[in-house]
């Protein structure tokens, strides 16, 4: 009986313990965070990582669409002004109360976050923070700003208690790392592991209690590895399915794949600022007045993509033709625009008419670790434009290199390349984002054009765009983000947009992941089969 | 005239020796017999491709990843298969055998002279020369070549130059060692001491006398080292450093099949690893045989 009784006790006690583990989720990332300081660094894997333990004023669902998080309304009460009321009753993970004292802090702390590599001043520039009462801020601008909850919505708030004086590596440690969000933070071991626990106090504003009681994050760096641990049963669902695997994967009953398109467009920035450009030559090696420069030569090289097969033979059929700046769907998106279609004879007719039609010689850049099959992008870029005779050379190198010359290699912090690949994400969730980061004319005293690395400039598209920036009413706006578009991509060619990348995530078959066009991956969004 | 006409003779009483001995080892001459028909590939390969890989005008992406035997839309047939970008996979490895071969033949020559120089000169000039030479070689044989060459690359970027500069300075230690054991050995023979009691100039001992008699040692080592150049090559080149993606050596065109080994399409990898097998044994067979010939010990 005893003995009997001893083994019922450890079988009952193995039973709960595998009930506990249950609950437990692991996750394989392509890329680790650079920080858990949610302003240290604008960028997808940190915004994604610290969406867990921090909260927005304004939330953003899985579609870019908004929803109150800490913010439960908010509305502009006259011109420059808008009034932003804040949820009641919830609490910090360390058990202190959440007030508006914490938004202006976060308002003052997320520009100057000291060392950060690209933070968030542009969202928060031009703004001022006014606490009214306990919950309820007012935020003045000098002209009307109707993206104010657009740019609320990437900003991560601070407990102002833990915040006040701490330094990046104190939220790294954890000990500055206290947020409202459905996740309390662990640990974070720098290329191993980055270990979270729920919040049971969470107010639930986004899919309720969380769901899992402790969530490991592995960051796997190559495809193959990340699926072989999901195939292993180490990790419960990974990230940034490599194109190539999908349909292999897809037909495995253990698993369950979804796919979504991104806010990332991957197009082509072409110098259009000098006469003559470091990387264009005429045949044979001589001096050349900058081709690009002309219109028609830019449509020529539109033409010249044969986005059919890009998106079927280099991307597996896992992207989208673009022909704009952000995919269907999203606010400020031109209905009227298509891809263009793939057409060598007009465009070798248009390098004719331009006067180049012995063609000219080029090196087209573009990184090879940071968008889905960048290097293959730029190899299939470099036949279809040998294609119309432009003589095509191609280097690609890793991103910690890769951006840094293409944004200030040249002489006096000019971008280097001629001719590049690269992708945008538009984190606003509107084509107000790529069309003011990459088309406005490059000033940086407003943060205007402030990725514009082939300098594109036109009057006529800055006045539209500023326009919409001031506008209010959001059809009026979307509409002006269309026109601004439809010249600034169709008629002037200020960037050639290739593709609309998309995402995939795979999970065990007792999962799903919800795809988001931000690409982020949220533990928030994994429902269960 | 007489001269010359013994000298021919001597010349031929030479190659009928070396071939008579070479040719005791059945399986050395049909490695030599494979080694020079790679050799003729890689020289004619533009003349005996079907495309020219490098020609991006000529390679289309829609071509990509179709099997061995497979035709395009425009009827083109693909004996070996084409890979992702859509080159013939065939004409690639015919091209990838030009540049691995060359790469390797290049920087093994680079080496050969800076390694003979520098090996020669620091047995017969001895003292703290020569401890200052051998401890730099002693030095840089202590890491592993591919580290060494990994770092030179990280450091200038890619190309081939590049890639032949850092296979050169990976790789003349090793002809420094050899030479510098052949010609201690040389250096305290009579007609050494003859020459020098003829007051030659130092140089003329040196590359005159001393080195044609080393020369049988670091054939057989400039043998190898030729293999060695090229696997280093290509692993170089396979983990995505040395050469442009879009004139791919044999490293780089297994390298860019790799990421298909899962998908079954095995050919992209498959048979420039086969080619590249091929010539790395091919060397390494003739070579043995080379050193086994100048090996005293097996002398009968």
């Amino acid at each position: 009986m005893n003995i009997l009784n001893r083994i019922l006790i450890i079988m009952i006690g193995c039973l709960l313990s595998n009930m506990a583990l249950a609950k437990d989720l692991t996750v394989g990332l392509k890329s680790e965070p650079s920080s858990i300081d949610p302003h240290y660094h604008n960028l997808g894997p940190n915004n994604s990582l610290s969406a867990h333990i921090f909260d927005t004023l304004v939330g953003s669902n899985e579609n870019q669409q908004h929803y109150p998080n800490l913010a439960v309304t908010w509305k502009p009460i006259n011109d420059t002004t808008w009034e932003f009321k804040l949820r009641k009753g919830v609490k910090w993970h360390d058990g202190s109360d959440f007030t508006a004292d914490d938004v202006v802090f976060t308002s003052k702390r997320a520009a100057n976050v000291p060392k950060s590599p690209s933070g968030f001043g542009t969202y928060l520039k031009g703004k001022t923070f006014v606490k009214i009462d306990s919950h309820t801020i007012h935020i003045k601008t000098e002209k009307p700003y109707p993206l104010m909850p657009n740019d609320l919505s990437t900003v991560k708030i601070i407990s102002k208690k833990y915040g006040e004086g701490a330094s990046t590596s104190d939220y790294n440690s954890g000990k500055a790392a206290i947020g409202t969000g459905p996740y309390k933070f662990v640990e974070w071991v720098p290329g191993d592991k980055i270990v979270l626990k729920a919040n049971p106090n969470y107010h639930g504003a986004l899919k309720g209690k969380p769901a899992f009681n402790k969530v490991l994050f592995k960051p796997i760096k190559t495809g193959p590895a990340r699926i072989a641990a999901l195939l292993a049963g180490d990790v419960d669902l990974i990230d940034s399915v490599p194109p190539l695997d999908v349909a292999r994967l897809k037909k495995n009953a253990s698993l369950t794949l979804t796919s979504g398109p991104s806010n990332r467009v991957i197009y082509i920035h072409l110098d259009q600022f000098r006469e003559n450009s470091p990387y264009i030559k005429a045949i044979g090696g001589g001096e050349i007045k900058n081709p690009l420069m002309d219109v028609r030569i830019r449509k020529a090289i539109s033409l010249a993509i044969n986005r059919d097969a890009m998106v079927a033979k280099v991307m597996e059929g896992i992207a989208l033709k673009a022909g704009q700046l952000l995919p269907a769907g999203f606010h400020g998106v031109s209905p009227n625009m298509k891809p263009d279609p793939y057409d060598t004879k007009a465009a070798k007719k248009l390098m004719a008419d331009a006067g180049y039609g012995n063609g000219f010689e080029m090196t087209i850049h573009g990184p090879n670790d940071r968008y889905i099959n960048d290097a293959k992008i730029v190899e299939a870029l470099a036949q279809m434009l040998s294609r119309i005779g432009i003589k095509t050379k191609v280097e690609t190198m890793p991103k910690s290199v890769y951006f840094k010359r293409a944004s200030a290699g040249g002489p006096n912090k000019s971008p280097e390349f001629s001719f590049m690949l690269l992708g945008w994400g538009a984190g606003s969730g509107e084509a107000s984002s790529p069309l003011r980061a990459l088309l406005h004319t490059y000033d940086k005293s407003i943060g205007m054009g402030r990725a514009n690395r082939g300098r594109h400039s036109d009057p006529a598209v800055d006045k539209i765009i500023q326009q919409a920036l001031s506008t209010v009413n959001a059809d009026a706006r979307g509409k002006l983000l269309a026109e601004a578009t439809e010249i600034a991509v169709g008629k002037n060619y200020g960037v050639i947009p290739i593709h609309y990348q998309m995402n995939t995530w795979a999970a065990k078959s007792s999962l799903s992941y919800q795809p988001r066009t931000d690409e982020y991956t949220l533990v928030m969004g994994i429902s269960n089969n | 005239m007489l001269n010359t006409d013994s000298n021919s003779k001597n010349i031929n009483v030479f190659m009928y020796k070396f071939w008579s001995d070479f040719s005791e080892s059945k399986v050395a001459v049909i490695s030599l017999l494979i080694l020079i028909a790679i050799v003729l590939i890689a020289i004619f390969a533009p003349l005996i491709s079907l495309s020219d890989p490098y020609d991006l005008s000529k390679v289309s992406i829609m071509d990509s990843r179709l099997p061995p035997m497979a035709k395009n839309f425009a009827g083109d047939i693909f004996i070996l298969g084409t890979d992702g970008a859509g080159r013939d996979m065939l004409s690639a490895i015919f091209y990838g055998l030009r540049v691995s071969l060359g790469v390797g033949v290049m920087s093994a020559i680079f080496a050969l002279i800076i390694g003979t120089i520098f090996g020669i000169s620091a047995a017969f000039f001895g003292g703290k020369y020569e401890t200052f030479i051998m401890r730099i070689v002693d030095i840089q044989l202590s890491f592993p070549s591919i580290l060494m060459a990994l770092i030179i690359l990280a450091a200038f970027g890619k190309g081939i130059e590049k890639t032949i500069i850092a296979l050169v300075l990976v790789q003349w230690a090793y002809y420094a060692r050899t030479a510098r054991a052949a010609a201690l050995v040389e250096r305290s023979k009579e007609y050494v001491e003859a020459a020098q009691c003829l007051a030659l100039g130092n140089k003329k001992i040196m590359f005159n006398h001393i080195l044609p008699n080393c020369m049988p040692s670091l054939i057989v080592v400039g043998t190898l080292q030729t293999a060695h150049a090229i696997s280093l090559e290509a692993t170089l080149s396979f983990l995505g450093l040395g050469l442009p993606i879009t004139e791919p050596s044999l490293g780089l065109l297994i390298g860019n099949g790799f990421q298909y080994m899962h998908t079954g399409d095995f050919w992209i990898s498959i048979f420039p690893g086969v080619a590249l097998l091929i010539t790395i044994v091919s060397i390494n067979l003739v070579g043995d045989q080379l050193r086994d010939m100048y090996n005293p010990r097996l002398k009968k």
